[in-house]
């Protein structure tokens, strides 16, 4: 029988495995919560909620179905995107300058990446530059459609599709098919 | 992870919807619009798109810098305090999380910090007769750890100990409460003993103590820690937990606040203040 995760350990109860979760997934929640949101108490607010998605949500992480920090990234995903839905009444969240900020993982040399992550980013070195651009701008900057075809100067059907294409591509390069992906976080 | 076998394939037009929704979420009416097409096709998509989109936020991630310290103990707070009320739940709720009695807390936003005037306006409001504490007899079983009473009075006797008595305000919990504090500048350790103060639901509200430190900004005092009154409870005295060095402690005050307690409080609810010396 295999030991419980970090996960599987909070769920249950386990004042340890709480900090653990924070050591562990701390870092990456604040960095999603940071991207996507528009002030820091903004984040602050956002990276509490995930927290408690993440420990509601713990029991339901299934090790054979992918990693536990994109588990977990799930989860931040969809609160943040919740969060901007709410507030996409708002000014523009980010100043420009940090659009340069992004540090791909290196497949190679980044020893504790998650392994799907690492597949992630072994299939956006095969993307098209602008298909690459765009998923860039709207899953690690939170751009809209809209504020990426205004940002880039290209028709909103354009980038759609960059996006659709770029998308379906790395789904298809990290061999997700709708039977593995049957186990991951329910909604 | 290969396919089992040829599965069907959404259009153009619900994949643009599906793609839309794991990046920036849907409307409303996209949203309905969605819901019309073939459930079964979308949901296992919209999995499989969502499993991409985080691996990729993943990676994107590179290494990332920690949270703030602040943040991150405030939140541990609020999961440790989750976390024992799931242990000590009966057997029959299955050990899971009740999503449903756990409410988010708020770390107020900065911009909402209002001036240490504040605090004092409530302190104008005291009931100022503060007559005496209800001291509960020490008692100490052979060989048990000593309790936080005995720790307090055995630091209360050290040279340069502080003992501070805090004043309750016209808040409703703090009706006819007692609070005093002991604070040792050296050890930078302490505690706050509270009698009267009204029980909480740690699921719903916990105290939160806060100092005051002369060498700091004062509208950002710093955390003391959180804490409960349990029911039926005559006194209550808790260790003070300074996340931050205090070097000149000038006054403490207590809060209600959200369960994990606040990292900035919006002050709503100050149950007790006291300046030091």
């Amino acid at each position: 029988m295999s030991p419980l995760t970090v996960l599987q350990r909070m769920a249950s109860g386990d004042p340890a495995a709480v900090r653990e979760c924070m050591d562990r997934y701390g870092g990456l929640v604040w960095s999603l919560a940071r991207r996507l949101t528009r002030t820091a108490s903004d984040a602050e607010d956002a990276a509490q909620e995930i927290f408690l998605d993440i420990w509601r949500s713990a029991a339901r992480f299934d090790a054979s179905r992918g990693s536990d920090k994109v588990f977990v990234a799930t989860i931040a995903r969809r609160r943040l995107i919740d969060r901007m839905r709410k507030k996409s009444g708002e000014p523009p969240m980010e100043p420009p300058e940090a659009l340069e900020s992004i540090a791909w993982s290196d497949p190679a040399n980044t020893p504790d990446i998650a392994i799907d992550a690492a597949q992630a980013a072994r299939a956006l070195e095969e993307l098209r530059p602008e298909q690459r651009q765009v998923l860039e701008l709207g899953l690690l900057h939170g751009f809209s459609q809209s504020e990426i075809a205004s940002r880039l100067s290209m028709p909103l059907g354009t980038v759609k599709s960059l996006m659709r294409r770029g998308l379906l591509r790395v789904r298809e390069l990290m061999n997700i098919t709708v039977e593995s992906a049957a186990g991951r976080p329910d909604g | 992870m290969a396919e089992t076998g040829p599965q069907k394939q959404p259009d153009e037009a619900m994949l643009d919807l599906l793609i839309k929704q794991v990046t920036e979420g849907l409307s409303p009416e996209e949203q309905r619009e969605l819901d019309v097409l073939d459930n079964e096709i979308a949901s296992a998509y919209s999995r499989d798109l969502e499993h991409a989109a985080a691996a990729i936020a993943v990676a994107g991630s590179g290494d990332p810098a920690p949270m703030p310290a602040a943040l991150r103990s405030a939140i541990e707070a609020q999961l440790q305090s989750a976390a024992a009320a799931t242990a000590a739940a009966p057997s029959g709720a299955g050990g899971r999380a009740p999503s449903s009695t756990v409410r988010t807390i708020g770390v107020a936003p900065r911009a909402r910090s209002r001036s240490t005037a504040g605090w004092w306006a409530a302190a104008a409001c005291l009931v100022l007769a503060v007559l005496g504490w209800l001291r509960s007899p020490l008692v100490q079983r052979p060989g048990a750890a000593p309790t936080p009473a005995q720790q307090r009075a055995a630091l209360l006797a050290s040279p340069g100990a502080l003992e501070i008595q805090l004043e309750a305000t016209a808040e409703p919990a703090a009706a006819g409460a007692k609070v005093d504090v002991v604070w040792d500048p050296r050890s930078q350790r302490g505690f706050a003993r509270f009698v009267g103060l009204k029980p909480n639901d740690p699921l719903q509200h916990q105290y939160q103590l806060w100092i005051f430190d002369g060498d700091r900004d004062q509208r950002y005092p710093v955390d003391g820690g959180v804490f409960n009154v349990p029911a039926n409870a005559d006194q209550v005295v808790v260790p003070i937990r300074a996340q931050l060095p205090v070097h000149a402690a000038k006054a403490f005050a207590v809060t209600i606040e959200q369960p994990g307690g606040v990292v900035v409080s919006g002050r709503e609810h100050v149950v007790a203040i006291g300046k030091a010396g």
